[in-house]
């Protein structure tokens, strides 16, 4: 056992920091003594520790979760780029399973942290729309692939930057994201063309609406479509940020000052 | 008309037949004390009272005597039987002969024994209160809004003290004018903190039905020119160029709106 003892050694040995995810209680406390910082990155601080980072989503692939949890850590200045750092997380479910090194700065930075916590919109709002996405990506509307473009935050802008489609279903109602009788009205709504309007406070200012931003600069992976041209160009535009499921391909994508910054595959929620 | 039952039973029976009745009574009261106690025992367990007062001071405290607030609470009725019982056996066997302590006591007993009821209830409600209040007031992280649990805590231990008071008898004319000041002073200061946000509210809910300006749209209120960026209950968002006015509702209304159109 020596030999996988010293495996183990060599990979928590001189770490900074340790990233603790989703931990049961009897986790975290016997590290309640110990030298190195102990970051807590779970959906809620149901241990109450002291460095926390809030998970929005229950990341299923764990470099998307490591990644959300770095990103959030250093955002917070829990822990410098520097630092080298050992990620305890939960692989195949039951409990924690995996323990990994990484240097906080190996991840090219994606600003996945910042898409929810330092967007115009409240985290809660960006999260509801990305249920939203996921759930409508998985089901299809009545069985069908569809797409659709949700536009959260900075919602004044993007009304001046596009114009009505048609009629748009949600005037004076004051309806908001995240109620489940809403999200189905939306997946409903999703069959209409044009783009959802969601304000920081998650209201749902219209549907039916034509983006108008321009797209110079635009810098998109090549081979998306018209949709995920214009959630990127108004995201660019206003400080909003844009999600869209995509029509093809069935993917989440989010897009924030331009640039796509998180992708997810509905099926794996 | 009261009906003197202690009296009719001397009247028809014996003055030994009475003493045996009365033991007699004495037997059946401890039969019944001890029935009521059982009963009010799972009747509380049963609604689910034990579960309700869990972690509260008082059950704690209780707990900590080996008993818990239930049992408490089902003894006291059953002790409050058996004394009734007792008193009822001494009269018929007239050992203590006092019409004046019969009417008294009869009198007495089940405001002592209500009294003590509004004592445990209001320990119990009391710490219950102040737990709901301080979850909700959780996500304020200010040590000065721990004040407020404590308050609700002890204004109402006080008003079930004075409950229990008056039940048995003491002056709470004072207390109760202290109440009344303090039940007045709670409106008073409240209405004055709250003024503000009545008033925004009130403008709030016809802003919300009526949608004069709507997000997107660019207006000017009270000097401040921009696009309304989110309207709710209490305020409005307008912004500029790396402005946003955060304007009241009350505002609003008192000033007028400009819808700018270009």
């Amino acid at each position: 056992m020596t030999a996988l003892g010293d495996l183990f050694e060599g990979v928590v040995a001189d770490v900074d920091a340790v990233l603790l995810f989703s931990p049961s209680t009897s986790a975290v406390e016997p590290f309640e003594d110990s030298d190195v910082p102990v970051v807590v990155v779970a959906p809620e601080n149901t241990v109450e520790a002291d460095l926390f980072v809030e998970l929005p989503l229950e990341f299923t692939d764990i470099t998307g979760r490591i990644r959300f949890g770095l990103e959030g850590a250093v955002n917070q200045e829990l822990i410098t780029e520097e630092e080298t750092v050992v990620c305890a997380t939960e692989a195949f479910g039951d409990g924690i399973d995996t323990v990994m090194r990484v240097r906080a700065d190996q991840f090219t930075r994606t600003g996945v942290y910042d898409l929810f916590v330092n967007s115009r919109a409240e985290p809660a709002v960006v999260r509801d729309v990305f249920e939203v996405c996921i759930e409508l990506g998985k089901k299809g509307q009545k069985g069908k692939q569809v797409g659709a473009l949700f536009v959260v935050g900075d919602a004044g802008k993007v009304m001046n930057k596009s114009r009505p489609l048609s009629y748009n279903p949600f005037e004076k109602s004051h309806v908001h994201v995240g109620d489940p009788i809403v999200n189905v009205m939306l997946k409903e709504f999703s069959r209409l063309d044009g783009a959802f309007v969601i304000s920081d406070s998650g209201k749902i200012v219209s549907a039916y609406r034509y983006l108008e931003p321009s797209a110079e600069g635009v810098d998109i992976p090549k081979g998306l479509g018209a949709r995920h041209m214009a959630a990127g160009a108004i995201t660019r535009d206003t400080n909003a940020v844009a999600i869209v499921l995509s029509e093809s391909d069935g993917m989440v994508r989010a897009f924030k000052g331009g640039e796509l910054v998180l992708e997810l595959d509905p099926e794996e929620y | 008309m009261q009906f003197d039952w202690p009296e009719f039973i001397r009247r028809i029976f014996s003055r030994e037949t009475a003493f045996t009745i009365s033991v007699a009574i004495l037997v059946i009261g401890l039969i019944v004390a001890y029935w009521t106690w059982r009963w009010v025992d799972s009747f509380l367990r049963t609604v689910g009272v034990d579960d309700a007062v869990e972690g509260t001071p008082f059950e704690r405290t209780a707990q900590s005597i080996g008993t818990s607030t239930v049992s408490i609470l089902a003894q006291l009725s059953g002790l409050f039987v058996y004394i009734a019982a007792i008193i009822l056996a001494l009269n018929i066997a007239q050992l203590l002969d006092t019409q004046l302590f019969w009417a008294q006591l009869t009198g007495y007993l089940p405001r002592l024994f209500v009294a003590a009821i509004a004592i445990i209830l209001g320990l119990v409600a009391g710490d219950k209160a102040a737990l709901v209040v301080s979850d909700s007031l959780r996500s304020i992280k200010l040590p000065e809004a721990e004040l407020i649990p404590e308050l609700v805590k002890y204004s109402i231990f006080y008003i079930a003290a004075l409950l229990a008071l008056s039940q048995i008898g003491v002056a709470t004319n004072a207390l109760l004018i202290l109440l009344a000041a303090y039940a007045f002073g709670l409106v008073l200061l409240s209405g004055l903190a709250f003024k503000d946000l009545l008033a925004a509210s009130a403008a709030g809910i016809y802003l919300l039905l009526v949608e004069p300006y709507s997000i997107g749209d660019k207006v000017e209120i009270d000097d401040k020119r921009g696009i309304v960026q989110e309207v709710d209950m209490f305020v409005t968002h307008i912004e500029t160029d790396g402005e946003e006015y955060v304007i009241p509702n009350q505002i609003v209304m008192r000033s007028g709106v400009v819808r700018v159109r270009e």
